[in-house]
Order: structure tokens, then C-alpha cells, then sequence
């Protein structure tokens, strides 16, 4: 591919500003490169001899495009069972914690957000399947949202390469995959039918709230890519997102409490993670 | 070579519950085929010869018990089929209710894998 095109200090800010409000995600001067290459692929995709022409295209709040926009910002490498010591302290102690206020034959709803191109929330029904011994005493409802639709369109087809399996047994991969072609795997139609997909930004609170309350929410690795201000705006929607006892583990990196004070921290043997409060205080 | 395992049909709506009954099964070599309700349980029974239903009681469309009845007054030897009932459900009303419909046993989940597959073998007439 070409260079690309050297934006000047004002495209880019303009640019960078555009996609703050679309998306809450901040690129500085330091991620030019990165931006600039991203802004040569949708130009060249869109025929734009010059940014400024690209820029209509946004400014004339063109739907598609500003989807194909983000979709081309956001980050999509991940893998099956990362950070796995979450999924234990899942099966450990949330869902025995959760479960404690429910009946059987109750919803329990898991949200993944964001998820990609679908690795976390499998991941989550398979590390349910294989170590949860009240599988199928719940209503188990495990939903996957991300603000990138082509991430999502194939999050719902459920085929995966060999890096994404990596961490997977080959015990594993050969009980819930069917294996397509020498490199390509498709997940069971059982597990895709487990797991449904929607188009959520995490900072839009309209599109938030309209998920519903989850009794535990995976949100890794999403917050550091915003400032301080969607951080928090963000912080407040999966807070509203959750039931009361409700639980969400981040990243590793990422700590909640630099964020927002509404979370209660709780440490459990396999991970740190956050809850919202039982009893809410006036 | 003609396949001799047991044919086993899981009745439930939920996906992940179908996944994990497949699994416990045909670790012990039982053949599967799923069904996402009642009617659909019926169709399948209609056209392919099963030798145990696993039938949720709680699915929309058609639930268990309904099924259950419709099945017993289907002719021979569809009627006579061996129905292993499973539920959240563990009140003796909702036992009774299973049984009178017709059912062979009832099992009250969280159900183990091992435990399924036992009872499966048991009556499909394979246990050791």
C-alpha cells in the first residue's frame, strides 16, 4: 500500500475530535501513524482524492460510512480463554454468589462488552460447559455487544483461525469446533445459538440501558482506550447495567477504582473484581 | 457398516443445556439429535427411530408435559417410547404431573453427566 496521506494539524485534530464523541476512544499526535493509515484505507475505499473530500462523507452524518470508520479504529485481537483466571473466579465464586439469590430455572444473564469478534463470550459458554456443575439449572443468557459491526457479523458466524485457539486443548477444540479447512474452525451451532450479538457503545447510555440488567459483565480492555471523561460516563452505564450484587471484572491493567467510587472491590483467590452494591445507600 | 449406537433425542430450549446433555452422552457413544420444543420433539420423533426422549418440561411453543401426552396417543410403537423427564423443578407436584403424563423417569437438574448418561444407558437397555 501507499503512505499515506500526511494529514495537517488541524485534519487531524478534526478527525481525532470526530471520533472521540463517536466513540469516547482518544488518539493523540503519539498514534498519527496508526490514524493516518486507517484514514488511507477508508479514503481509498470511499474514492476521496484529499481528506477534506473524506470529511464530507462523515460530516454529512453518513451512516455507513462513519460505521465503516469505527470499524476500522477499533482493535480486534484477542483470543479464546485469555485471562482465564477470570473465567475460574466466574465458576469459583460469582455465579455461587449470584446464584444464592435466584431459584432454579432463573436467568442468569452474562454480558460481554465489548466482544469482539466473539472469543470472550464463547469462551465463557465453554468454560460454563466444562466447569460449571449448574449448567443447566439456569436460564443461562450470555450476550456480546461491540460498537464494530464487522466484528460482530463475524462474532455471529463463529469461525476462528488457529491463533485464536491457541489456548485452547486440542480436547476442546474437537468437542465444540468443527473444523472447516486447514486453518479455520467454526464453533457449534449450539454454542453460537447460546450467545447473541448487538451493536452497543459503551458511552451511549440509550443503547446501554437497553440490554438490560446482567448479574456479570466482562468489560476488559476497553476502558483504557478512552479518557477520563468516557472512562467515567462508561463506569456509569455498565453501573446501571448491572443487578444489585451484581459483578464485572476488567482487565488486568485496569482498575475501577481510579475510575468511579460506586463499585465495591472484592478480592476473591483466582481475580480482583468489582461489585456493584446490594444495598444501595441513599 | 450400519451405526448400532442408541439414538438419543434432547428436547430444550436452551442451547447450552443441549450442548451439555450432548456431551455427557456421546462420551458414552450415544448417537444425539436435538430439538428446540415440543413440536418440534414430535416432528423429529415422527420421521427418525430414537431409542430415548430427554424432554425439559419448561419450553415455549410446547412444553414437556404436552408433549409427553401427545406422544403417548401416538400409535405403537412411537407411543411406547421411553421418556426421561428433566426439570428445575423438584416439587412432587411436578413429579406427579410428569408422570401421569407419561413419563419413565424424572430427573431434577442441575443433573450430572454421569448421571444422565447412567439413566440413559438404563433405558435404552445398554447398561452393563
Amino acid at each position: 500500500m501507499a503512505d499515506p496521506p500526511p494529514l495537517t494539524t488541524e485534519e487531524f485534530s478534526r478527525l481525532v475530535e470526530f471520533l472521540y464523541r463517536r466513540t469516547g476512544m482518544v488518539f493523540t499526535e503519539a498514534k498519527r501513524y496508526y490514524v493516518e493509515r486507517r484514514i488511507a484505507e477508508r479514503m481509498a475505499a470511499m474514492s476521496s482524492p484529499s481528506f477534506a473530500d473524506y470529511f464530507v462523507h462523515l460530516r454529512g452524518e453518513e451512516r455507513k460510512e462513519v460505521e465503516e470508520l469505527i470499524n476500522a479504529f477499533t482493535v480486534n485481537e484477542t483470543y479464546f480463554y485469555r485471562e482465564d483466571y477470570q473465567l475460574a473466579c466466574l465458576t469459583t465464586d460469582l455465579l455461587d454468589a449470584r446464584v444464592k439469590t435466584k431459584r432454579p430455572g432463573d436467568a442468569i444473564r452474562i454480558w460481554s462488552a465489548p466482544c469482539s469478534t466473539g472469543e470472550e463470550p464463547y469462551s465463557i459458554a465453554i468454560w460454563l460447559l466444562e466447569n460449571w456443575k449448574d449448567v443447566d439449572a439456569y436460564e443461562i443468557e450470555i450476550v456480546g455487544s461491540d460498537i464494530d459491526t464487522d466484528a460482530l457479523e463475524a462474532a455471529a458466524e463463529g469461525i476462528f483461525g488457529r491463533r485464536a485457539l491457541m489456548r485452547l486443548s486440542p480436547d476442546l477444540i474437537a468437542r465444540y469446533f468443527h473444523q472447516l479447512d486447514d486453518e479455520r474452525w467454526q464453533i457449534l451451532d449450539d454454542l453460537r445459538q447460546s450467545v447473541s450479538f448487538s451493536r452497543v457503545n459503551l458511552i451511549d447510555t440509550r443503547q446501554t440501558r437497553a440490554q438490560g440488567g446482567f448479574d456479570v459483565i466482562f468489560c476488559r480492555n476497553v476502558l483504557i482506550y478512552f479518557d477520563d471523561e468516557s472512562r467515567r460516563v462508561a463506569a456509569e452505564n455498565l453501573y446501571d447495567n448491572l443487578l444489585p450484587g451484581g459483578f464485572i471484572c476488567l482487565g488486568h491493567t485496569e482498575s475501577m477504582s481510579r475510575i468511579s467510587p460506586l463499585f465495591e472491590i472484592c478480592r476473591y483467590s483466582d481475580a480482583i473484581v468489582y461489585r456493584k452494591p446490594l444495598e444501595l445507600s441513599a | 457398516m450400519t451405526d448400532t449406537r442408541k439414538r438419543i433425542l434432547i428436547i430444550d430450549d436452551a442451547a447450552l443445556v443441549r450442548s451439555y446433555y450432548r456431551a455427557a452422552l456421546e462420551a458414552h457413544d450415544f448417537r444425539v439429535e436435538e430439538a428446540l420444543n415440543g413440536l418440534e420433539g414430535l416432528e423429529k420423533l415422527l420421521s427418525q427411530s430414537f431409542d430415548l426422549a430427554i424432554v425439559d418440561v419448561n419450553m415455549p411453543r410446547m412444553d414437556g408435559i404436552t408433549f409427553l401426552k401427545a406422544l403417548r396417543s401416538k400409535e405403537l410403537p412411537l407411543s411406547s417410547l421411553p421418556v426421561l423427564v428433566t426439570s428445575t423443578e423438584a416439587g412432587p407436584q411436578d413429579m406427579a404431573a410428569a408422570r401421569s403424563a407419561g413419563a419413565n423417569y424424572y430427573l431434577v437438574k442441575p443433573i450430572k453427566q454421569e448421571t444422565l448418561a447412567e439413566y440413559a444407558a438404563i433405558f435404552c437397555g445398554s447398561h452393563p
